[in-house]
């Protein structure tokens, strides 16, 4: 018999404001966290839209440590870690230190540190760069901070997997929790907004040059973000015994690799379909079975149809009448926190019977339920969460309602 | 610590490539030799640093291990995980026939520091000099972390799971814990796992100025030499090295010989940075791994090390394995490979478990190159330079990393588990 693991915590840092209650209410109302980008000049490029977390303070999380003493997703994590401790009704004392962990997922680490790395090298003032910039830039830092800020002492996994990384992080935290290694484990994912990934994107023509829209016909691409989001997972029983608040049952995992193109998916859906079949195989499920699918949904022309190509062909019949939007519509693509963000929007969904729209469709491309525009209250028992990524990486999870 | 072991896992296979062996025989053979991979550095220039040796590849001309397939959107990181790759697949009987073969799949668990920040920076640096449209989108696909295990599942159609972890120093170990769980829970039969690591301009920079480097405190640059009383850092270095880890039925059935097995594994963190802590989380993930293994502190046979030279972390580490093993520890044969290696991050790991897959097959453990005798405090009296001949069942393998996270893996010779009940 499989330990059974429960969500009882949610920290979120987004576009669109902070805290479970606030991002949860934004995305049901569709707020938009889209505006021109901050935190570099984009006038060099021909994109100007970014979904940056603006006045982001991060004081009142960072406590023990000095906040200059560590990078911008670091400290994103750190808030979101906090949030869910408190969430969950814990606090850093509450917790036996060599029993908790932190699994994390990024696309980048820190890569305003390699930025400003660049720009002395650029300069000529090699000579400035310290002994800062190793101890700010390896992206295994954003677990490394979170877990000194917290002390804690068990298990610490960061897993750059890019696009999917806040999946992978789940997913090993179910299997750590499982294996008896821990009592509590965070897991989410964060991600700095970065000039280097910017770029990339911008020269892959693949960013949206005013508002994301997913799954629609005329959808001109991503608006890449930034954020954290942090679950914190705990075996059930611990949980029903300290009477904590369930969000959710994080059921199971699938994973799988394109083998195919660094940053095309396979042209058949290949690996999604069989990250989303082991995820079901691994919860116990069929595809019948699911109640909200939230979507990769990145608003890229190649990602989107895919998807929708990939769903079918794992949902056959029962795809039409599954809905599956994607919250990218609304804080854009927040990299290695995307996959994390929506798995918190999973357990909400579970949680309250409620899925958020996908903004801004308004010609859809294909016949399935995308939830164009409006929330919508809809029973949730089992929702399943799709993460695709650079590297042909693919990561499905699913979170099942637990009844009290 | 609940049982995920309805499964075992087994060595089916393993690559390497180093500055002192390109394939994984050669690495414990040239260990045993007293071979050196130490140089002055030719992959980029160290004007004006006070360090300039490495452990650098060299020469390494791709072609002559992959063939005449389009290397060019293949970075340095990327390459040598395929050399590593191609021999660990190679060696396991995995044909690129057996790889395209319907339902087989592979996997890939990667650990790097880094990646590539050379690939990183250079795409950021040519953007902001010649204009974002002039940046390569080759390097854009190579700048992500999980690049290289990307390039390398697209290479060989690894369709398995593809897994990539940082934990700078002990990535690679804990790589082939996670690969462990991985075949343990039933969700592959078929892994490779191990690190991987380049050296680069940008590594070498910030690890001298964070004084990490041998070479970075202004005096003149010696060997590093893991455990010495006057060790003052480490030389920094690269490399690639992989295990192929199987489902032992999975094994069994396809008919390959088994060279090992991974019969434990644990990690821990470090979050304070002290010496009571980093030895803390060193002996909680030893203690993991024994619990996970069956094993006590007396069946241990053999130790490789990660202490590289470094002021801190090889003290730590060796408090740490004492504090695990007890009275065991003070005469315990060890292995510090990073004495004739260096710090290749990433890749440590998997080098360390590679070169213990020789010594469970002829019993000599590699000494530890240029130490007369440990330093007072350490506790590990078993650490010298000659090689030593030992009952090769078990074997530990640690690390710490310098940020704190800790790993320990136990390998055992083939049917060294016939004592153990099962």
């Amino acid at each position: 018999m499989k330990t059974r693991i429960a969500v009882t915590g949610i920290g979120l840092v987004t576009p669109i404001g902070a805290g479970r209650q606030e991002v949860w209410e934004g995305l049901l109302a569709g707020r938009s966290g889209f505006a021109p980008v901050e935190s570099f000049d984009t006038k060099a490029f021909s994109v100007h839209l970014g979904a940056e977390v603006r006045g982001f303070d991060p004081a009142p999380w960072v406590r023990r440590h000095d906040p200059a003493s560590m990078g911008r997703a670091s400290l994103l994590a750190i808030a979101a870690a906090r949030q869910a401790l408190e969430d969950a009704g814990l606090d850093s004392e509450s917790v036996e230190p060599e029993r908790a962990g932190v699994a994390m997922g990024t696309t980048s680490g820190e890569p305003r540190e390699v930025e400003r790395f660049d720009d002395r090298f650029l300069a000529g003032e090699l000579d400035q760069v310290g002994p800062e910039f190793l101890s700010l830039y390896p992206c295994h830092m954003i677990a490394a901070h979170v877990a000194r800020e917290l002390g804690f002492a068990g298990v610490n996994t960061m897993i750059p997997t890019a696009c999917a990384a806040g999946n992978y992080a789940i997913a090993h935290a179910v299997d750590v929790l499982r294996a008896g290694r821990a009592d509590l484990m965070l897991a989410g994912g964060a991600d700095a907004f970065s000039r280097i990934t910017y770029t990339g994107f911008a020269r892959l023509g693949a960013i949206a040059p005013e508002r994301c829209q997913p799954f629609d016909r005329n959808r001109k691409g991503m608006i890449p973000g930034e954020g954290a989001a942090v679950l914190v997972l705990e075996p059930l029983e611990r949980a029903r015994a300290r009477g904590a608040r369930v969000y959710a049952e994080l059921a199971g995992y699938g994973l799988s690799c394109d083998a195919h193109h660094m940053t095309a998916a396979h042209p058949e859906g290949d690996g999604a379909a069989r990250a989303m079949e082991r995820a079901l195989a691994d919860s116990g499920a069929a595809p019948g079975d699911v109640s909200y699918i939230s979507a990769h949904g990145t608003g890229t022309p190649t990602n989107d149809r895919l998807e929708t190509l990939a769903v079918k062909r794992v949902f056959g019949a029962a795809a039409g009448r599954t809905p599956m939007s994607s919250i990218k519509s609304m804080i854009g693509h927040t990299m290695g926190a995307a996959s994390a963000i929506e798995a918190a929007v999973c357990a909400l969904a579970v949680a309250e019977d409620r899925i958020p729209p996908t903004m801004n469709l308004e010609e859809p491309e294909d016949d399935l339920d995308y939830v164009p525009n409006t929330a919508r209250g809809h029973r949730v028992d089992l929702a399943m969460n799709n993460a695709y990524a650079f590297g042909g990486n693919n990561a499905s999870v699913i979170l099942r309602k637990c009844e009290a | 610590m609940a049982s995920d072991h309805d499964r075992r896992v087994v060595i089916t296979g393993a690559g390497v490539l180093s500055a002192i062996a390109d394939s994984a025989a050669g690495l414990h053979a040239a260990l045993c030799q007293g071979k050196s991979g130490l140089k002055p550095i030719e992959l980029f220039s160290t004007e004006g640093l006070g360090c300039h040796q490495a452990g650098e590849i060299r020469p390494f001309e791709p072609r002559d291990y992959l063939g005449e397939r389009n290397l060019r959107p293949i970075d340095r990181t990327s390459r040598l995980l395929l050399v590593a790759a191609g021999q660990a697949l190679a060696a396991a009987g995995w044909t690129p026939e057996a790889l395209a073969a319907g339902e087989n799949e592979v996997g890939l668990v990667l650990g790097t520091t880094f990646c590539s920040v050379r690939t990183i920076a250079e795409f950021d640096r040519r953007g902001l000099q010649l204009g974002p449209s002039y940046a390569s989108p080759f390097d854009f696909a190579n700048s992500v972390i999980n690049a290289a295990a990307g390039q390398a599942a697209i290479w060989f159609g690894l369709r398995g799971l593809n897994t990539t972890i940082s934990a700078g120093e002990s990535s690679g170990l804990a790589a082939i814990g996670y690969a462990t769980g991985q075949i343990r829970g039933g969700r592959a039969a078929a892994v490779l796992a191990g690190g991987v690591e380049e050296l680069c301009f940008e590594s070498f920079v910030g690890h001298y100025r964070a004084g990490r480097l041998c070479g970075s405190h202004g005096e003149s640059e010696e060997v590093p030499v893991p455990f010495h009383p006057r060790r003052n850092g480490f030389a920094l270095a690269e490399g690639a090295a992989l295990l192929m880890l199987e489902d032992a039925e999975a094994a069994a059935a396809r008919g390959v010989p088994v060279l090992a097995e991974v019969r434990g594994h644990g990690g821990a963190f470090a979050p304070r940075r002290t010496r009571e802590d980093g030895a803390g989380a060193v002996a909680r993930a030893i203690l993991v791994a024994l619990e996970d293994a069956g094993l006590g502190p007396g069946d241990v046979d053999c130790l490789s090390v990660s202490a590289s030279g470094s002021v801190e972390s090889d003290l730590w580490e060796a408090v740490g394995i004492a504090t695990a093993l007890g009275p065991r520890a003070a005469d315990l044969p060890v292995a510090a490979i990073k004495a004739q290696l260096g710090e290749a991050l990433g890749a440590s790991g998997g080098l360390q478990a590679v070169a213990l897959l020789g010594t469970l097959r002829d019993g000599m453990l590699p000494g530890v190159a240029g130490l007369a005798e440990p330093a007072a405090d350490i506790p590990l009296r078993g650490a010298g330079a000659e090689n030593r001949r030992v009952r090769a069942r078990w074997a530990l393998a640690t690390s710490l990393s310098a940020d704190g996270h800790a790993s320990a893996v136990i390998l055992g010779a083939p049917g060294a588990a016939s004592g153990v009940g099962g």
